[in-house]
């Protein structure tokens, strides 16, 4: 859930990156980090392996402006994707107020992202929510492959009802990671206005 | 939107500043740090002679991800919890103390505070402040964020992330 700080006059919120091992997730938050100017975001933190993989998280704040007087800000973070690293992911979801569920376009990876969403769902469930509860978004990352599956078919495998809107996106050249970004926050605005 | 936030303000996050404030003087630390247990900091003070302090935002996550980590480690040890997490360098030392269930006292100190009036002092704070966070807590549904707030919010991510 989000933090309200009166004293500091600030509203954060907690967006996690979710998905399988290698799908983009990290490289979602470089590119953000890449794009806004520095005085809208502090530095990206990245608890990785030598060879980059992420072992912990990644974290990244974005400060969004004032609304109303309260300083808003988006905290982003990934979890590992790697399937043995399931102790960390799940402490990464506390409090969470909002995901984003990145998908590999690659046929050879179909089974990982439906691996990756069940885990997703399992996970939740220890903290007491189910994925209506939170605002989810799908991304179907790396469109460029030349063996890209078509989007349809990589939102069935996850999402057959599509309840969740999908984007496409090449994460490495920012194509689609702004317009996910966007939809996530908007969707964990909604939430926390009706909520009151 | 289940888990509770805490909302501090008016005079109990004046009694929080007290309390740090005490800490700070009485523990010789150069910083203590108030946050909760998803890495928002909640309260901070600097000792007046202390360097600037790293970027907190990065600070309050990182040592909220260790905690939870170690509370984690001691739950498959069969342990209820750790009771308190300590770092020391050669020049620097965390002291980590769980304010309840919510918060996180975080003291960073230098060669020149014994760890040990660090440790009491942390002990004696944190009986407060577990009283004082506990009354901050609110029910989600009562945060107070309303649809005006969510439109100037919306406009500004337009601005942010393009239209």
């Amino acid at each position: 859930m989000s933090t309200i700080n009166f004293a500091a006059r600030e509203i954060n919120f907690k967006i996690v990156y979710y998905g399988p091992g290698m799908s983009g997730k990290t490289t979602n938050l470089k590119w953000v980090f890449g794009q806004i100017p520095e005085t809208r975001r502090g530095d990206m933190v990245s608890l990785a392996t030598e060879d980059e993989r992420t072992l912990f998280f990644d974290f990244l704040p974005v400060d969004l402006g004032e609304v109303k007087g309260f300083k808003t800000r988006f905290h982003l973070y990934t979890v590992p994707g790697q399937v043995f690293y399931n102790a960390s992911r799940k402490l990464i979801l506390r409090g969470v107020d909002g995901i984003v569920f990145v998908a590999d376009s690659a046929p050879n990876r179909l089974r990982a992202n439906a691996e990756s969403f069940r885990n997703l769902r399992e996970n939740l469930a220890e903290y007491g929510l189910t994925m209506d509860e939170v605002p989810i978004v799908l991304q179907a990352n790396k469109r460029d492959l030349p063996d890209a599956l078509p989007v349809e078919m990589v939102q069935m495998v996850i999402d057959p009802d599509k309840k969740y809107s999908m984007f496409e996106a090449v994460a490495a050249t920012g194509i689609g990671v702004f317009e996910t970004l966007k939809a996530v926050s908007r969707l964990v605005l909604s939430r926390v206005a009706t909520a009151g | 939107m289940i888990e509770p936030a805490i909302a501090l303000y008016g005079s109990t996050f004046q009694s929080v500043m007290k309390t740090l404030d005490e800490l700070l003087r009485e523990s010789g630390a150069r910083y203590v740090m108030l946050l909760d247990r998803k890495g928002f900091v909640l309260a901070h003070k600097e000792a007046l002679w202390a360097p600037r302090p790293p970027a907190l935002d990065s600070l309050a996550t990182l040592i909220a991800g260790n905690a939870a980590a170690t509370q984690a480690l001691a739950k498959m040890l069969g342990e209820q919890r750790f009771q308190e997490i300590v770092h020391q360098g050669e020049q620097n030392g965390l002291y980590i103390e769980e304010i309840g269930e919510v918060a996180l006292l975080t003291i960073l100190f230098d060669n020149t505070a014994p760890l040990g009036r660090v440790k009491l002092m942390a002990k004696k704070a944190s009986e407060t402040l577990e009283q004082l966070t506990r009354e901050a807590i609110v029910a989600p549904n009562r945060m107070g964020i309303d649809t005006e707030y969510r439109d100037g919010a919306n406009a500004l991510l337009d601005e942010l992330f393009g239209s």
